[in-house]
């Protein structure tokens, strides 16, 4: 049972309210500026609907894209795009969320505009950028296939184009069965001191993992893992390559989608979902403001979102992100998101707030 | 051939030095020198090593700064040093040979000679000819295309000098052109040199440590010692009246003798000076020493031994052979007299073993006052 | 009075230009240094740029980072001691013995400078990985516990860093050998001292000075290393202050002040490093590699020759061989072990490398700016030599300065300044190639003026002003004389400029954008985000690329610099 972002329910009035709203729109003629703008026109091409002027974009014949993934899923991810756009060249920087959104920042603050579609894997830089107002206003068309709690709230900034959840994995050869982990409390185990890892403080997955068990826990469960010596590392392939030849012996940050693709090369892993939840945190793709290929970035948004996209997402062996379309199949290992408990923070400012005291704790747990 | 030279000599150039100084951090290498040259003549600058003449070379060259003085080129001032005023070494119309020839290794013996005239833009027939006229001179005329990274030092020394005056330079600089070669080869290329100075008729500033050369092939010679000149003359000059004691035992070698005035027993146009010793010397003065003490230098090879007392009425004196020096063309002796040592130089004879009782000689004209 | 009687056109007067260069290469190093500076004092919101308020906290709060400083101490002090052991060992072998076939393994010696330090890193980290190393591997199989060698301890980065980055060592080394009297040598074997004897009282004690300067300067480069410490480091909670300052710039939010603070204090340790040097050189052994030099006679040492050969195949065995075929072995399977079953073969890892657009696109990208750092430097570094060492002009002693500034900051910290500074300089040119060139010529500097200026001294000075008493201009004799007798060493630096481009890491992994990625950050990020079997397939196929393009750059050169007139 996945626990949803806290949003004001869906009352009686409310949905008055719109009715009516949408029923004065041909008098209003004029759109509420609190929501984002819906395109002009809308197009269907290949399986999806698109507001972007596909010809345009075709002419612009660029899509520059920041992302956290790594390398190799990025140029999946792109290789896909540029399959059903051929005429349209994809550029890409891959750096871990942290890294990424100071490198943006950094390069706006100077006036450079170089990027046109970003994702982030953690939704405090997310929230921060849209109040800079970073985030070009788009509606896609295809958020219609999406509950608005994972759109940005007010829709139109960013949209959650996948999940990735993370429990603890461990080593079969260099854990005892009767020492293997089964709650999070596990992973305090003195036995796995030097022995286990996790990610770096520029990670938003393990921002979520951090705050969420500080909820569940106590403020002091983190300081118990420093003891633990733990190793940070950038990204999970990295993680998993440790794991699989017994660098480590246990990850307290396993995606299941790096579970998945290091179980198929033949890894003698295991995966552990302890039963008070797996934290998660969305993939968070959003169109640019100022971007310097403007509908190219619309187009490439809308397939992301897309049942197109969101496919390769979930179905890509180096993505493996779990859809929160409403249409989404199961998962590549035939399980759905709604088969996993996970922990979403109830309340975004907070979690988002929480961002600096994380890096600052986190840095000295990894040794910095 | 002597149209050129004719034209040639037309453009030779004057010298003037003044006051010249030059500094390298805190060493001072030249210390106020003055001299001049005139158009056409040879003039050598010799000293032992540190003594400053390279660098006044150097000076005049433009390739060193001085740090006071004045240095004319055919009136036309070239280093100023009240207003601090210096041409350029490539501005000045000079020309130089160096020590290690400085011959480029990546050009032909024909581009290293025509190097001077492409600089000014000559046209090619005009080269050509000028190179193999010069190459001729200096005895290199078959070998122009040869890389110059092939030749012996003989032969890179000719065509430095090839070089250095084929495009008629007003002033020829020499530093110590000879030095890298042996003692045979250098004899020859010594007459060479001025032969062909004599007939390109340029005005030439020759450096050298060798007396020998500075002597065969100056018209002038400018004797120098940490920084300062000691003595300026023709070759003869220098060697028949030295001015001070360096003087005389640097250009040849020579005997120095201390001793008292005795302005009483002058006659004849000689003076005589009493040494610690007692024995009476008589020596021309040339117009120098008034003081009551003097000094006689007197030539190793003007002094004259024999076995019985010589004729003469003056300068004759007893005594003792202490050793003895094979030297091939002439034996060193060297004999105790008056309590100290002279050397006598002698054209190898009958060698007269250590320990014989001698007499000395010396005729009083070659018995010279030195200045004190 | 000028021989000349034509009318000369006017052209710029030699002063001028050097007053151009001078200013210019001011501004070029000393801007990036200025922007550190200034980030460094910054106190206040670490976000706001300009500075809102100026002071020295962030050196205050340096403390914490006490252990970072110790680890980079530590590890430099250990590289340099086995650096200059190394390059001791291999200097007196190959200049002072009669060791066979000395010239091949002099060349030979040049090797494990193109087998960048980052490729050492990943290939002794796939050997000496505590748990999956495979040294280790046999190692248990062969009945031992635990592990034999540890890669991720400051001992083996130091051992890593000493191997790939420590040959400057040797050459350093071995030019002062090179530059001895042997006469020495054999007035105390002439008195009864055996071979051994005379090594240890003679040859040591007169090579000492010049050992010591080449230990001050390898030290201060490994103050400044990142490779090593990056791939093998990070793993192990292990920083030193360039990965520190790394990690710091890249996470949400961005701590430039602190890590400008820890930029400036170990540029401030390297600077007076090199600063000692500098005084140790210049008592006079210096010259002595110009001009006449000695032929040093090697000593004959018997049987013990072979021995030596041996050594020095040993040497480029492990510097060499070891890392290219670790990382082929690892390339070529689908989870790198040392006893793979047959199915775990696969070249699965060289068609994702060849298909990666990131791969193609950055390895096209480093060799134009390898060939861009050689052809604009070259030119640019033998003008700015020729000015400092010939010219003669004034204020050559401070451009000099100037110019060998960059090699008192480490790559890492000196991009660091130019990110923050390039970010709000007007020209457009953040995030392209045109940025790492620049910083690429700014960072190499030193090298290439170091290069060519050795040859230049080497000429003698007299062939120039022979030029000039046969009336050339300074530009006509820079054109006809200087620059043919330079050429050799002119094409040397081109291929040192070249590699050196090539496998920078700590200046290219800040300043890269999208469209301006190049190899060897690349092969990081792979190696952060990607498995260790596709970077070692990308790290070969940057090795295979470069070694293709020295080939034939190498080629050409050969038949540019045949001489005139032959």
């Amino acid at each position: 049972m996945s626990s949803v972002p806290t949003h004001r329910p869906l009352s009686r009035r409310r949905f008055l309210q719109a009715g009516a709203g949408l029923a004065a729109w041909p008098v209003l003629r004029r759109p509420s500026r609190a929501l984002a703008q819906a395109p002009a026109r809308t197009t269907k091409v290949l399986d999806f609907t698109t507001g972007a002027d596909v010809a345009k974009a075709e002419q612009e014949g660029e899509v520059v894209y920041y992302g956290h993934d790594g390398e190799a899923a990025i140029a999946a991810l792109l290789e896909a795009f540029r399959k059903d756009f051929p005429k349209i060249k994809t550029n890409y920087v891959r750096l871990q969320t942290g890294a990424l959104y100071a490198k943006i920042t950094a390069e706006r603050s100077a006036n450079r505009y170089l990027v046109d579609v970003l994702q982030l894997s953690d939704i405090s830089p997310a929230i921060d950028f849209q109040k800079k107002g970073g985030y070009e206003s788009y509606l896609s068309p295809e958020y219609a296939s999406y509950k608005p709690a994972y759109l940005s709230t007010p829709a139109g900034s960013f949209a959650w184009v996948g999940v990735t959840f993370a429990g603890i994995s461990y080593n079969r050869s260099k854990v005892k069965p009767e020492q293997a982990p089964k709650t999070w409390k596990d992973i305090l185990n003195p036995a796995f001191k030097d022995g286990i890892s996790a990610k770096l403080a520029t990670s938003g997955m393990q921002h979520a993992q951090w705050y969420m068990l500080r909820k569940l826990y106590g403020n002091d469960f983190w300081q118990e893992f420093a003891k633990q010596r733990p190793r940070g590392f950038d990204a999970r392939a990295q993680l998993f390559d440790r794991l699989a030849k017994g660098d480590d012996r246990v990850c307290a940050l396993a995606e299941y989608g790096g579970y998945t693709l290091f179980k198929d090369k033949g890894a003698d892993i295991e995966f552990v979902a302890p039963p008070d939840g797996l934290p998660a945190t969305p993939a968070i793709l959003g169109v640019v403001n100022r971007a310097p290929h403007p509908e190219a970035a619309k187009l490439f948004m809308d397939w992301a979102v897309s049942n197109r996209g969101q496919s390769v997402y979930q179905n890509t062996p180096l993505l493996l992100y779990g859809s929160l379309r409403n249409d989404a199949p199961p998962m590549l290992t035939g399980k759905k998101l709604s088969d996993f408990k996970l922990l979403f923070p109830s309340d975004w400012a907070d979690f988002q707030a929480s961002h600096a005291a994380f890096v600052k704790e986190w840095n000295s747990i990894m040794g910095l | 051939m002597s149209t050129s030279a004719a034209r040639q000599a037309g453009r030779a150039a004057s010298i003037e030095v003044r006051d010249l100084v030059v500094q390298y951090g805190n060493v001072v290498a030249v210390r106020g020198v003055s001299f001049s040259v005139s158009a056409g003549e040879h003039l050598t600058l010799l000293g032992p090593s540190g003594c400053g003449k390279t660098t006044t070379l150097r000076a005049i060259a433009g390739l060193e700064k001085p740090a006071g003085g004045e240095i004319r080129i055919d009136s036309a001032v070239v280093y100023d040093g009240r207003s601090g005023a210096q041409v350029p070494p490539e501005r000045r119309g000079l020309s130089m040979v160096f020590q290690s020839y400085a011959i480029w290794p990546h050009m032909s013996v024909f581009d290293n000679v025509a190097y001077g005239l492409r600089v000014r833009r000559e046209p090619q027939g005009e080269i050509a000819r000028k190179v193999g006229e010069a190459l001729e001179l200096v005895q290199m005329g078959g070998l122009a295309k040869r890389s110059a990274a092939k030749l012996s030092g003989g032969q890179q020394q000719r065509v430095a000098l090839a070089r250095a005056f084929v495009f008629s330079p007003s002033v020829l600089l020499f530093d110590e052109p000879l030095s890298n070669l042996d003692a045979k080869l250098r004899a020859e290329m010594r007459i060479e040199l001025k032969e062909l100075q004599r007939r390109l008729g340029i005005t030439s500033v020759y450096v050298t440590h060798d007396l020998e050369e500075a002597l065969a092939i100056s018209d002038r010679i400018i004797v120098m010692r940490d920084g300062v000149i000691e003595q300026i003359g023709t070759p003869a000059e220098i060697y028949d009246l030295p001015r001070n004691a360096f003087v005389a035992d640097f250009v040849g070698s020579a005997n120095l003798i201390r001793g008292r005035r005795r302005p009483e027993l002058d006659g004849d146009g000689l003076v005589v000076l009493e040494t610690a010793g007692g024995a009476l010397v008589h020596g021309v003065a040339h117009g120098r020493g008034a003081g009551g003490e003097a000094v006689f230098s007197a030539r190793t090879v003007h002094l004259q031994l024999s076995r019985e007392r010589p004729a003469a009425p003056r300068n004759v004196w007893p005594a003792r052979v202490r050793s003895r020096v094979f030297q091939g063309d002439f034996t060193q002796y060297h004999l105790d007299w008056d309590g100290r040592r002279l050397v006598l130089r002698c054209v190898t004879a009958e060698p007269v073993a250590e320990g014989t009782e001698v007499f000395l000689s010396l005729d009083p004209r070659h018995c010279v006052l030195l200045e004190e | 009075m000028a021989t000349a009687s034509r009318v000369r056109s006017w052209r710029p007067g030699p002063s001028l230009v050097s007053l151009l260069v001078g200013g210019g290469a001011v501004v070029i190093v000393f801007y990036p240094i200025v922007y550190l500076i200034q980030a460094s004092l910054s106190v206040g919101d670490p976000q706001a740029r300009p500075p809102e308020a100026y002071g020295l906290a962030n050196y205050a709060g340096l403390e914490r980072y006490a252990h970072i400083f110790w680890n980079t101490v530590l590890v430099a002090v250990v590289a340099t001691a086995l650096a200059i052991a190394l390059g001791f060992v291999m200097g007196w072998i190959l200049s002072r013995t009669n060791v066979p076939r000395r010239e091949v393994l002099e060349q030979l010696m040049a090797l494990p400078y193109y087998v960048t330090p980052l490729m050492g890193a990943l290939a002794w980290s796939l050997i000496g990985s505590p748990s999956g190393g495979f040294a280790n591997q046999v190692w248990r199989a062969l009945g031992g516990e635990g592990h034999l060698i540890d890669i991720t301890t400051p001992y083996g980065i130091a051992w890593v860093m000493a191997l790939f980055e420590g040959s400057v060592a040797f050459v350093m080394i071995g030019a002062v050998m090179k530059s001895m009297d042997p006469a020495l040598e054999e007035a105390s074997q002439v008195l009864g001292a055996g071979r051994l004897r005379t090594m240890l009282k003679v040859t040591l004690p007169l090579v000492l000075p010049g050992v010591l300067g080449a230990a001050i300067f390898v030290f201060a480069e490994m103050l400044g290393s990142f490779s090593a410490a990056l791939v093998l480091g990070l793993p192990n909670r292990f920083y030193v202050v360039t990965t520190a300052m790394y990690q710091l710039v890249s996470q949400y939010p961005p701590r430039f002040p602190q890590a400008a603070a820890m930029g400036v204090s170990l540029f401030a340790v390297m600077f007076a490093m090199i600063y000692v040097y500098r005084r140790i050189v210049s008592r006079g052994s210096y010259v002595t590699i110009t001009g006449k030099a000695f032929r040093p006679r090697p000593m004959d040492v018997g049987a013990a020759r072979w021995a030596l050969f041996t050594v020095c195949l040993v040497y480029l065995a492990i510097a060499v061989l070891l890392p290219v075929l670790t990382l082929l072995y690892a390339s070529l399977q689908r989870l790198a072990t040392a006893f793979p079953q047959l199915s775990n073969f696969t070249l699965a890892n060289y068609v994702t490398a060849l298909s990666l657009d990131a791969v193609r696109s950055a390895l096209w990208n480093s060799l134009l700016l390898g060939a861009a750092t050689a052809g604009v430097g070259v030119p640019l570094m033998g003008f700015l030599s020729w000015l400092i060492y010939r010219s003669r002009l004034p204020g050559a002693g401070v451009i000099e300065y100037v110019l060998m500034f960059p090699q008192a900051v480490p790559r890492l910290v000196f991009a660091f300044g130019m990110l923050w500074a390039w970010l709000v300089f007007p020209i457009p040119i953040y995030g392209t190639l045109w940025l790492l060139l620049i910083a690429y010529l700014t960072v190499f500097l030193p090298l290439g003026i170091r290069t060519i200026s050795g040859v230049m001294l080497q000429i003698d000075r007299t062939l120039e002003e022979s030029a000039q008493m046969c009336g050339a201009s300074w530009s006509y004799r820079l054109r006809t004389v200087t620059m043919p007798l330079l050429r050799p060493g002119l094409i040397a630096a081109a291929l040192l400029l070249f590699i050196a481009s090539v496998r920078e890491l700590g200046a290219s992994i800040l300043l890269m954008g999208p469209k301006a990625k190049v190899i060897t950050p690349a092969i990081v990020e792979s190696w952060f985000s990607t498995s260790t079997e596709l970077t070692a397939a990308m790290a070969l196929l940057q090795t295979l690329a470069v070694a293709i393009a020295l080939v034939l750059l190498f080629a050409v050169a050969r038949r540019a610099s045949r001489p005139i007139g032959e």
